[in-house]
């Protein structure tokens, strides 16, 4: 057979075409010969072996740090949607969000365990709300929150879109249904300072809500999703409305309502004013109240240090296996014996 | 005369030598036409004319000497006008003998195009003619569009696509913006169209040129003109001159040339460089064109470029004279040594024969294709259960919210907007249903991938480009690289079974050497000396003071040559004059001069189309009898240094009947001769019986031993004609040559009349050399576990001692020999081998998937002969011919009749039987107009671009320069293109799968309300933008092991035929690897950000990015070669994705502004990213490494072996081992 061009395209030895080609021709010639240099990783046993033990060796260390981090933070997680239902409405929740007559102030108090430090994120979290249903993610104009009442091709926003004849601002179902739970905290020493401002991102604020947009004709309808909004403010520093308008991923979410700048003792009472306005109950959904410190890695959750773990140690379990398996039955590398043609002639002639 | 091989259309061959062959017989001429002074231009000062001056004989037929020029008309005229009766002229008639391949009816006026000669007004009415431009580009720029969209849209897939793209504008079912809809459609519909469109434009380009070229044309003044191209009508005339191209299909009238010889090449037609020699008729000749009027009634416009049809009638005779293919120049030849011709345009643009045959080869599907449809189908159906497991869930969500919908909160049937309410984008559960239904199909429609056909289509451009670029396919003799026609099929290269071969010009290099002849009964084979052994000069001839000198010099035999000199007045050496005198007259060759560096010594070139006559003229020349002018009416022969003259009366031209030729000879002395020649079956049966039978006997035993030698064998007969006789044929061949119904019969019978009671005088033996490294190559394609089928027209001991030499056959085979003349005894020797076969597999030969395996068994060896084969077939015997061949790994058609019938029997029945009755995938390789069936029955049709011309090129899907280049193309590129592209369709799957399958999972989530937290514009750039350049470069580039790892061992090529590399189980593997990485991709970040406050655009960008690290990361960890191009393209596709996931978010007017800035802040982001790769990568990791630790195939260990330098050592057990294994046992059959 013909041999040349064909040697093997490691790095090690190529063609080498004639000498007096420039180096680019060269390089164009091995590139048409398909012999360009290459590494070519093999699966060596030592490979596979090294490859998980380092993978388990650094991930059970990060999962053990992941775990501790998220041990670590302090949350105070508290249902509140059936308890601050009078006893009398517990039969018809729904009846009583509805019912504008009745108040919806509701006390609840609750007692620290450990201590929580500065800052502490006070977050409402809403569950079996699926904020991410096609119908409602959909029913928003971005342009509209940035512009104003200027811009007029709101067909996005239906089935919110006008009422009365006159155009919504902030139109579409995203904005109707804005949560307007209130929560005050009070300890022994007087009231927590729950910090509203900045809860929402800078780049929303700057960028997609108009700081000269102001509501219009909002919650003026029949039927009213959620809160409402003050005319006189801008939209750009209707914080609720930004971080509300920032759709969560999950049927099941928290959205930042405020920081206390405070800490918190340990055994500290807390006293809770919230007024229940929100109607959650016509669906099921469950309406909680957090109130958690954070570090580098976020919130209370520990799954991903779980996880890690768990990865971790079924690297280095592998890796163990591997190498038992390849010192019991080694097979011997680069042995040209074991291709099938041989193996088969071996065995007759034997 | 190829006596021996099948021939359908009498297709020259010769070798093609690159010298210019310096004009013969250019009797200086003078013609009444009025650009003499250019034709003097023309003409080079060294013309010569052939003829010698000591031909004492040659008086009234050329009267010029050597650079004679003049303007007077000599007697050239003179013996035009009044032809001796004697001498018919032979252009006329091989023209007719030519006709004899294509049919020989008349052609009604009906049928006929009616052309009159120098009237283009009257030609081009009633029906008017195409012109002479040509147009081969397929759109303007009015049609491109709709044509082009027209024609992309023939694939199914993209109909599908469109059909959703369609879907999604409905507004109940926008899943996607409209823009973001139509792009991914619009973008691969984009990408085929501008490269259909800069192919059309060079088109569009060449096109111009070549219409704006200036032809002469006579005018209406009657004088010769410049026109351009494009504006040739039919019936004008036309002048072309010396190394000129035609353009357009031309009838001669007349030509430089007083005998109308003119001489064409055809390279750019059929790519033989050969001179043809092409005849303007006679009753044309005489006559100025200005003044000649006629009509030429020939067939419509056809493909057959070696067939034309018609006939002139000449106004005021009322005879008409027919037209033959040799009296017609074809567009697209160039004039050679001929100073001028005049022709009249019979076809013209796309009518002519050239434009009719320009089409491209025809649509194959590879195999790899036609098993990924199967998968598409799967996956169609996956695709339909996820979107109906949606709709029911989400059916099952509304039914159980059906009381609430009204004024929940995400969901708000009622609409308060108009004064009544209303409801809003609700129709009622049942729509709500439908409408999911469809929405969930067009959301998860990349399921099936849409940029899998155009990338294939890109990679299998690529695979081309580099193995027309290989050196190893490069034909350094002839400088043919690779030609890839068919840009279908490069995979289905990896996986051939079955090689079907031609032997002449195949496996052979069609290039005859005389080796041995017999001459009445004593056989001449001895050992042979050359020229330079003996001293002889007597190769050479003198011509004045030139010394003209056959190409090339045949080793002689030494007793043969004394015989020849001394023996002159011996019985025996009368009969071994007239043998090779025989051997010199009994061919329609042309001997043309060529120059060599000393100006006194020329060569003399034999130019004809068969190669076997050039043999047996070279030989002929070597013992003292060289060819060295013909005329169309008489040769001049040069014997031992006298020139002498004999008139060619009349010549019967080879056909598959008769399976010989003759020629009618008038010698000096005023006898006739009859030279036959032909193969041994057709010449035994016309021997004189009244002869000397031992002669004939001998001769028979000569022509065994020749055959078992594997030479091609020919039998020479003579004999002599009596004066009544030479008459009485005389008279009947005019009769038929000149009839107007049914000459071709009729002048076969006039052959066959006169070719009879011949006595022997001897056979000749030519070698048909095996080509370089063929041997070496069908060892390769044997130990690669393709079974070679090899056809034949040789004897069954010829083919059998072939067999041998070519590595075919080796000794530890056990033959099979099927050679039989009944249908009975056929049934018989079929049960038998059958019976071998069974016992020699030691199973049921059913199984036939594993035989190619079982190298450890004996092979088995079977030839058979065309009429066996017939018969078995016509006894339906099919099924136990199946069982034998398949469990043979070599099978020997010998004896293929050269009948256009059985010639197809062979071949194409072979090959249907296999394609009919296995999935097994077939190859054709041949190189002659012969094999052009069996190249376009098989999966894949290689053509020979060699000497015999383009027909098989044409047909085949793929050309190489000769047959070892097969194992190149097979065992590497072919096993490279298959795992190539098997890989890239299997990665392709999975790749558009797991977005679909992390989409899925989200869907779930949301109420089965069909969002996507993936931008629709990530989900919509994913296939084209984020990554589709790896697969593609990897598709192109990888290789999984060397080329010389591949060559060094063939049993590799196992891989394809297995199809390891692409099957179902592969591909639900991938699938399940797929769902494993999609649920890692989705549920690890579901996990970790659970409760917490990420948002939908946040999570997925994080998704995203996932999935196309983890898309490209597999890739990577399955990337063979990471040389620079892989680096780039799968860390850039890597990049181009985060930046345009980035420019995505940076869009303050979409929902997700800024959320890859926020989520990539936070540490979770980075762990999540770090847990799903590992997570997601480790299962595929561990199956490989598994795989390759305790159950590697071959190609792992031969990839280890080439990584660790292992590879030069040969292992302790030689793979060579059926030789060790070998039992010399023969079985042959009665």
């Amino acid at each position: 057979m013909e041999m040349d061009g064909a040697s093997s395209s490691g790095s090690s030895g190529a063609a080498q075409p004639s000498l007096f080609l420039s180096k680019r021709s060269r390089a164009f010639y091995r590139f048409t010969q398909q012999n360009l240099p290459a590494c070519r990783p093999a699966l060596t046993p030592t490979l596979v072996i090294t490859v998980f033990l380092l993978v388990g060796i650094t991930f059970l260390p990060f999962g053990i740090i992941c775990f501790r981090a998220a041990e670590s933070v302090d949350e105070l997680v508290l249902r509140y949607d059936t308890e601050c239902i009078p006893e009398n409405y517990r039969g018809n929740k729904v009846a009583y969000i509805k019912d504008d007559s009745i108040s919806k102030k509701c006390t609840l108090t609750v007692k620290l365990r450990n201590q929580m430090k500065a800052p502490i994120y006070v977050y409402y979290e809403l569950d079996n709300y699926y904020q991410n249903h096609r119908r409602y993610v959909k029913s928003r104009s971005d342009r509209q929150l940035l512009h104003g009442l200027q811009y007029k091709d709101t067909s996005s926003c239906r089935p919110i879109e006008s009422s009365n004849g006159l155009p919504v601002l902030p139109c579409g179902l995203i904005a109707w249904s804005l949560f307007n739970d209130t929560f005050t905290f009070d300890v022994k020493a007087g009231k927590l300072n729950v910090n509203r401002k900045n809860i929402s991102w800078k780049s929303d604020r700057d960028h997609k809500f108009g700081n000269d947009v102001y509501p219009f004709n909002f919650q003026n309808d029949t039927l009213i999703g959620g809160g409402k909004l003050d005319p006189s403010i801008p939209l750009s520093e209707q914080e609720d409305l930004i971080v509300w308008m920032r759709v969560a991923a999950l049927p099941n979410f928290r959205k930042l309502y405020g920081v206390i700048e405070n800490d918190i003792d340990a055994d500290e009472v807390i006293t809770i004013q919230l007024s229940n306005n929100y109607n959650t109950y016509s669906f099921g959904g469950k309406k909680k109240l957090v109130l958690t410190t954070s570090n580098w890695l976020g919130g209370k959750n520990n799954f991903l240090g779980l996880s890690y773990i768990a990865t971790g140690f079924c690297s280095i379990l592998v890796a163990i296996l591997f190498a038992l398996i390849h010192v019991k039955f080694p097979r011997p590398h680069r042995d040209a014996s074991y291709l099938h043609w041989n193996r088969k002639s071996s065995a007759t002639s034997r | 005369m190829a006596s021996e091989r099948p021939l359908l259309i009498p297709s020259p061959r010769t070798p093609a030598p690159d010298s210019t062959p310096i004009p013969f017989p250019t009797v200086a001429a003078a013609r009444r036409s009025s650009s003499s002074s250019s034709r003097r231009k023309t003409a080079p000062p060294h013309f010569r004319n052939l003829s010698v001056e000591n031909v004492d004989f040659s008086a009234e037929m050329h009267s010029s000497t050597k650079t004679t020029f003049s303007i007077e008309t000599i007697s050239r005229s003179a013996s035009k006008q009044q032809p001796q009766p004697s001498v018919p002229r032979y252009g006329s008639r091989r023209s007719e003998s030519v006709n004899m391949g294509s049919s020989h009816k008349e052609i009604s006026d009906a049928d006929a195009r009616l052309v009159y000669i120098n009237d283009p007004e009257r030609s081009n009415s009633p029906v008017r003619h195409p012109n002479n431009s040509i147009n081969t580009s397929k759109y303007s720029i009015l049609t491109f569009l709709p044509k082009n969209l027209f024609e992309q849209f023939h694939r199914v897939a993209y109909i599908y696509f469109l059909i959703l793209a369609g879907i999604n504008q409905i507004p109940q079912l926008g899943v996607f913006t409209p823009a973001a809809s139509i792009l991914p459609l619009a973008f691969v519909l984009g990408v085929t169209a501008v490269k259909d469109a800069y192919e059309d434009y060079r088109r569009h380009r060449s096109d111009r040129t070549e219409n704006s070229r200036s032809a002469s044309v006579l005018s209406s003044s009657s004088e010769f003109q410049p026109k351009p191209w494009k504006d040739i009508r039919v019936g004008e005339v036309i002048r072309v001159q010396s190394n000129e191209t035609i353009p357009c299909d031309l009838v001669l009238l007349a030509t430089s040339d007083p005998t109308g010889v003119a001489y064409v090449q055809t390279i750019n037609l059929d790519g033989e460089s050969n001179l043809k020699t092409r005849y303007a008729k006679q009753e044309t000749l005489s006559k100025p064109p200005e003044t000649l009027s006629a009509i030429i009634r020939c067939e419509k416009p056809n493909r057959n470029i070696y067939g034309f049809h018609g006939n002139v009638e000449i106004e005021g005779s009322k005879q008409r004279v027919s037209l033959g293919p040799s009296n017609v120049i074809l567009r697209g030849c160039d004039l050679k040594n001929t100073a001028w011709v005049v022709g009249v345009a019979v076809y013209t643009g796309k009518d002519t024969k050239v434009m009719l045959n320009s089409s491209g080869a025809q649509w194959k599907r590879s195999r790899l294709e036609t098993h990924m449809n199967r998968e598409t189908i799967i996956l169609a159906v996956a695709l339909f259960v996820e979107c109906a497991l949606v709709t029911i869930l989400a059916g099952a969500w509304l039914g159980r919210h059906r009381d609430k919908l009204d004024d929940l909160i995400y969901y708000r049937k009622r609409d308060f907007s108009d004064r009544d309410v209303g409801k809003y984008d609700y129709y009622g559960i049942g729509w709500e249903i439908v409408f999911t239904f469809f929405m969930s199909v067009i959301l998860f429609q990349v399921m099936i991938p849409i940029a899998l056909y155009i990338s294939m289509e890109l990679v299998r451009l690529g695979q081309a480009f580099f193995m027309i670029q290989d050196e190893s396919l490069f034909d350094k003799e002839r400088g043919n690289r690779l030609q890839c026609r068919a840009l279908n099929i490069n995979e289905d290269l990896g996986q051939i079974k079955y090689v079907f071969s031609d032997k002449t010009g195949t496996l052979t290099e069609n290039k005859m050497e005389f080796r041995c002849a017999s001459v009445v009964g004593v056989d001449y084979s001895g050992d042979p000396a050359t020229a330079a052994d003996t001293g002889e000069e007597g190769v050479s001839v003198a011509v004045g003071e030139q010394i003209w000198r056959p190409k090339m010099s045949v080793k002689t035999n030494p007793e043969l040559l004394s015989l020849l000199r001394t023996g002159e007045r011996t019985e025996k050496g009368d009969k071994a004059r007239e043998f090779l005198l025989a051997l010199a007259t009994c061919n329609t060759i042309v001997p043309i001069l060529t120059e060599t560096d000393d100006p006194s010594i020329k060569l003399i070139d034999y130019q004809g189309e068969s190669p076997d006559e050039q043999a047996l003229l070279y030989a002929a020349a070597a013992y003292g009898f060289t060819l060295i002018e013909r005329t169309s009416g008489h040769i001049v022969i040069d014997i031992f240094g006298q020139k002498q003259r004999f008139d060619i009366l009349g010549l019967h031209e080879f056909d598959s009947d008769r399976k010989r030729m003759s020629v009618i000879v008038g010698f000096p002395d005023k006898t006739v001769k009859v030279f036959v020649k032909g193969a041994d079956s057709s010449m035994f049966g016309v021997v004189d019986k009244t002869l000397n039978v031992d002669i004939v006997q001998a001769t028979k035993s000569h022509l065994h031993t020749y055959s078992t030698l594997g030479l091609r064998t020919l039998v020479i007969g003579m004999r002599e004609m009596s004066n009544i006789e030479f008459e009485e044929w005389h008279s009947s061949y005019e009769k038929a040559n000149t009839a107007l119904f049914g000459r071709g019969s009729l002048l076969k019978a006039v052959a066959m009349n006169i070719e009879n009671n011949v006595s022997i005088l001897g056979a000749s033996g030519i070698e048909d050399k095996l080509q370089q490294g063929v041997p070496e190559a069908i060892e390769s394609l044997r130990r690669a576990g393709i079974k070679v089928w090899v056809l034949t027209g040789d004897k069954q001991e010829t083919a059998i001692s072939i067999g041998f030499s070519s590595n075919l056959l080796t000794g530890d085979m056990t033959q099979i020999i099927i050679n039989n003349n009944s249908k009975e005894s056929c049934k018989k020797s079929l049960a038998d081998a059958l019976a071998i076969t069974k016992k020699m597999t030691g199973k049921s030969p059913v199984g036939h998937n594993s035989i190619g395996v079982d190298s450890k068994k004996t092979p088995l060896a079977l030839i058979i002969d065309g009429t066996s084969l017939v018969y078995i077939l016509e006894t339906e015997l099919e099924e136990e011919l199946f069982e034998v061949a398949t469990s043979c790994s070599v099978v020997l058609c010998c004896r293929v009749a050269p009948l256009q019938k059985a010639g197809i029997v062979c071949g194409i029945v072979m090959l249907i039987l296999i394609k009919s009755r296995t999935d097994d995938m077939t190859l054709a390789i041949g190189d002659g107009a012969n094999d052009v069936s069996m190249i376009q029955k098989a999966n894949v049709g290689i053509g020979i671009s060699g000497r015999e011309g383009r027909q098989a090129v044409m047909a085949s899907d793929f050309a190489i320069g000769q047959f070892r280049f097969l194992v190149p193309l097979l065992l590497v590129h072919g096993h490279w293109n298959y795992q190539r592209m098997a890989y890239m369709i299997l990665y392709n799957f999975y790749r558009n799968s797991i977005l679909v399958f992390v989409l899925f999972w989200y869907v779930l989530y949301t109420a089965f309300s069909l969002t996507t937290a993936i931008s629709e514009w990530s989900s919509v750039l994913y296939s084209v933008i984020y990554t589709a350049l790896p697969t593609i470069v990897v598709g192109i580039l990888d290789k999984d092991l060397s080329k010389k790892t591949l060559l060094k061992y063939p049993q590799l090529y196992g891989s394809g035929q297995r199809e390891e590399r692409y099957n179902l189980k592969l591909f639900i593997l991938t699938m399940m690897d797929s769902v494993w990485q999609s649920l890692a991709i989705f549920f690890i970040p579901f996990l970790a950000y659970r409760h917490s406050t990420i948002d939908g655009s946040g999570i997925g960008d994080l998704w995203i990015l996932a999935v196309v690290l983890m898309v490209n990361l597999h890739l990577g960890m399955d990337i063979f070669r990471w040389n620079w191009i892989a680096h780039t393209s799968i860390w850039g596709c890597i990049v181009a994705t985060v930046i345009c996931v980035i420019i995505i978010d940076a869009l303050p007017i979409l929902p997700g502004f800024m959320a890859i800035f926020h989520v990539m802040g936070t540490w979770v982001f980075w762990f999540c990213l770090l847990a799903i790769l590992i997570a997601g990568l480790i299962p595929r990791f561990v199956t490989k490494a598994v795989t390759e630790f305790f159950m590697p195939n071959d190609i792992q260990i031969a990839r280890e072996l080439e990584k660790f330098g292992n590879l030069n050592e040969d292992p302790p057990v030689s793979e060579i081992t059926t030789r060790t294994l070998s039992n010399h046992q023969q079985q042959t059959m009665p």
